[in-house]
């Protein structure tokens, strides 16, 4: 399962660096992020898509993670996009006929325009959302992210719960890797495709694992409450995570130029 | 000299579901600045006492409390433990999970923010200590980086920055290795606060010269409370008199036991491992060993984190596959073979208990790998034989889970001995178990070696090894340093200054 999501969004995880983007305060960049999905939603023409996709891949630029990051990683959400745009391209028959295909036995492949158009923005925007999510997770301090989001309302519960689970990825990956290794020792061989295998397999592998995680909870709690947490409903911090006048006027900026630019494209187009 | 920071009085406690009480008629006064020292065997009842003292009981563990604890003329029945945060701080054995934060000073830091202190003040708290711990090098490290000494240290830095009138230190180094060990009762032993401490050991030989008190707890009970020196001197007596009786003798009067010994002149090696090096992710951990194993010996196999103990063992049994070198197994090469084939020949147990049980009933449990390696039938007759020996048979069709630790720990060793394997590899299996509990277990050791099996164990503690193996294996940034019989591997520790892994007596003179 876990395997499986890895495979799926390969590499999600902070990319530590120190450029340009890297250094924009989380907060705003949160919130760009939030603008930019908007706008990727409300402007569904194909030149504001394309103007959005290329802005895209500006931030990507700046970010030190090169064609090679974005080609490698999201190689699934490409292929991806590249099929639903297949499939508008195969289904919408509207506009001018652009291209036309005798396979065999009378089959032939058309390609009008409407359908084209349509498949290029839907997978544009596909693309759009989830790169731009890929490339905020990517250059933000998940823990940086966290402290700036209890310190401007988010409940400290929740901020500590993304926290510790941070912490204890690391933690349960060994952990993982002991009880295989354990496993192995025993004779229990994991490799094995029948139902009836499968299933011990995973009981096998849970029932430790579990056992570990409850047992390692209630360390934490004991240690989390000896130390005062949830004595007040709100808690002072050590690091003010405060963002800068220039970064609030560089969200500004952004926004109103994505709105504008978005409104001036679809018109003129 | 004023109020006691606490005040017990007559406490006792049952957890839930259990006959025995974990604690009865407990009575304990701590002053201002106190440095009180608590030990007993496993299961007395030490932890107990810390969860009582600091809130956690009878606030969030379930089951009877009777009596009163009143810390700083606060009932603690009235007040939650984060009411008694601030006053009362508790370190914890664990030294993975009572961090949670991703940076050192987010950890150090935790505590008074939950506070609501000013900025100005955390700084200033977070500073102090650190420094009081000498970690102030650490401060702008990942959590994740540190080492297990360097964690408690942290965590022990993490407690003190709430300012509390007593910690409480719940055996804070029983999963360090003897560096670790020295270095968490150095910085305990120099921390200069007003705080009072209690710290809850095994290993009590540095702090008795620290300590204003020494308590001895068994069965729930304090049995004594007094100046160190001579309680100490009692214990260690009565310690002596379980030690001595329990093992060296009973076993080797055993009749039978020379049988085996002409097997051991007779037969070579059993394992011989040469130039054996192992990569794990691009890393070098073990590099160019070389060495022997024979039957009827046992190996300690000793050294630093991160020195490649584990995965010594773990390379011997096929879980890490060597770069280079051979492993031979009476004359036939196995270094190509499946984990499953040489597990047969070589039983594994594991530090963890938890790691490593699968199933749900204790007899399931113990014959697994008999079922797994061989596909065979249980051999119920001896797995009964082997519970009732190691003390489980009542537990025979109950859940593992539900087994103290030291219970758990021996059902590992049933499971592995049950299906006889010439060889056992025994990782760290003493953590945490006191001189009483372990004899049940060096007993089945030293059988397994009276009838002609080898054992490879790591252990941290000098004074089992001295006791008990023939050899050590001392490894060293990956590298075998020596392999030489015991009382000339510690000579060749003392003078190569590795002052932390000899035993007590003798060497550090002291």
């Amino acid at each position: 399962m876990a395997k499986n999501l890895k495979n799926l969004f390969p590499g999600l995880a902070y990319v530590p660096g120190d450029t340009f983007v890297h250094r924009l305060h989380p907060l705003p960049k949160l919130l760009l992020l939030i603008v930019y999905s908007v706008s990727v939603i409300i402007f569904s023409q194909v030149v504001p898509a394309v103007a959005l996709f290329f802005i895209l891949l500006v931030f990507y630029g700046r970010s030190g993670l090169g064609p090679v990051f974005f080609l490698r990683k999201l190689r699934v959400i490409l292929m991806f996009g590249l099929l639903m745009m297949l499939v508008q391209v195969i289904s919408v028959r509207q506009g001018t006929l652009l291209w036309e295909y005798a396979v065999f036995g009378g089959v032939t492949l058309r390609v009008w325009s409407a359908g084209a158009a349509a498949g290029l923005v839907m997978m544009l925007r596909f693309i759009n959302i989830i790169a731009s999510s890929y490339l905020f997770v990517s250059t933000t301090d998940p823990n940086k992210l966290a402290y700036a989001l209890m310190q401007v309302g988010l409940p400290y519960r929740y901020g500590f719960m993304l926290i510790t689970s941070l912490r204890f990825i690391p933690v349960f990956t060994q952990e993982l890797t002991i009880i295989r290794n354990a496993q192995m020792a025993k004779g229990i061989d994991l490799e094995g495709v029948t139902p009836g295998k499968a299933l011990r397999a995973v009981k096998y592998l849970l029932t430790p694992l579990v056992i570990c995680a409850l047992n390692k909870v209630d360390y934490l709690a004991v240690s989390m409450e000896s130390r005062a947490f949830g004595l007040f409903p709100g808690r002072s911090y050590l690091f003010e995570q405060s963002v800068d006048k220039k970064e609030w006027l560089f969200l500004a900026a952004c926004t109103v130029l994505l709105l504008a630019g978005g409104l001036f494209l679809t018109r003129c187009y | 000299m004023g109020l006691p920071v606490v005040r017990v009085s007559g406490v006792s406690f049952k957890y839930k579901g259990k006959k025995e009480s974990a604690l009865s008629d407990i009575d304990l006064r701590v002053d201002k600045g106190e440095f009180i020292s608590i030990t007993g065997g496993s299961g007395c009842g030490k932890s107990t006492l810390a969860l009582c003292l600091a809130g956690f009981i009878p606030h969030h563990v379930e089951g009877e409390m009777g009596g009163s604890v009143i810390i700083n003329g606060m009932d603690s029945r009235q007040f939650p433990p984060q009411k008694l945060a601030g006053i009362i701080g508790l370190v914890q054995q664990d030294p993975e999970a009572q961090l949670c934060t991703l940076k050192v000073l987010d950890e150090v830091a935790f505590g008074p923010e939950n506070l609501c202190l000013s900025r100005e003040e955390i700084k200033d708290r977070v500073e102090w200590a650190l420094g009081a711990v000498s970690s102030l090098h650490l401060k702008d490290r990942e959590v994740y980086t540190l080492s297990g000494g360097e964690k408690q240290r942290v965590a022990i830095a993490s407690v003190l920055a709430m300012k509390p009138s007593l910690i409480i230190l719940d055996e804070p180094t029983a999963n360090l290795d003897p560096c670790g060990t020295a270095e968490v009762l150095r910085v305990i032993k120099k921390m200069e606060t007003d705080t009072a401490v209690i710290i809850i050991e095994h290993r009590l030989k540095q702090l008795i010269p620290i300590s204003d008190r020494l308590l001895v707890m068994d069965k729930g009970r304090i049995i004594s409370d007094g100046k160190p020196g001579p309680v100490y001197k009692e214990y260690c007596r009565r310690q002596k008199h379980y030690f001595g009786a329990g093992l060296k003798s009973g076993s080797s009067d055993e009749p039978g036991l020379l049988v085996p010994e002409e097997r051991r002149c007779k037969a070579g090696p059993v394992l011989s491992v040469s130039g054996l090096t192992v990569n794990c992710g691009g890393k070098k951990i073990l590099e160019d060993l070389s060495f022997d194993i024979h039957s009827g010996r046992i190996t300690a196999v000793m050294g630093g984190n991160g020195s490649g103990k584990t995965t010594l063992l773990l390379s011997l049994l096929g879980i890490h596959k060597p770069e280079r070198g051979r492993i031979v197994y009476r004359n036939r090469d196995i270094t190509r073979d499946k984990v499953s084939r040489r597990a047969r020949d070589m039983g594994m147990v594991f530090q963890n208990p938890n790691h490593q049980i699968f199933e749900n009933t204790v007899l399931r449990e113990a014959a697994l790998p008999s079922l797994m390696l061989y596909g065979d039938e249980v051999k119920a007759a001896r797995i009964d034989a082997l519970l009732s020996e190691f003390d489980l048979l009542q537990y025979r069709d109950g859940i593992p889970f539900s087994l103290s630790l030291g219970e758990k720990k021996r059902l590992t060793l049933v499971s592995v001995l049950g299906y006889q394997p010439e060889i056992l590899l025994l990782d760290e299996p003493l953590i945490g178990q006191d001189y009483r509990r372990a004899d049940i277990f060096w007993h089945a050791v030293l059988r397994h070696s009276s009838t002609g099996g080898a054992t490879v164990i790591v252990c941290h503690d000098p004074d089992f090894v001295r006791s008990f193996c023939d050899s050590i294996l001392f490894l060293d940034n990956g590298k075998l340093l020596f392999d030489r019989p015991v009382e000339e591997g510690f000579k060749l520790l003392a003078e190569l200054g590795f002052k932390d892994y000899l035993p007590d007596s003798d060497f550090t003179g002291d």
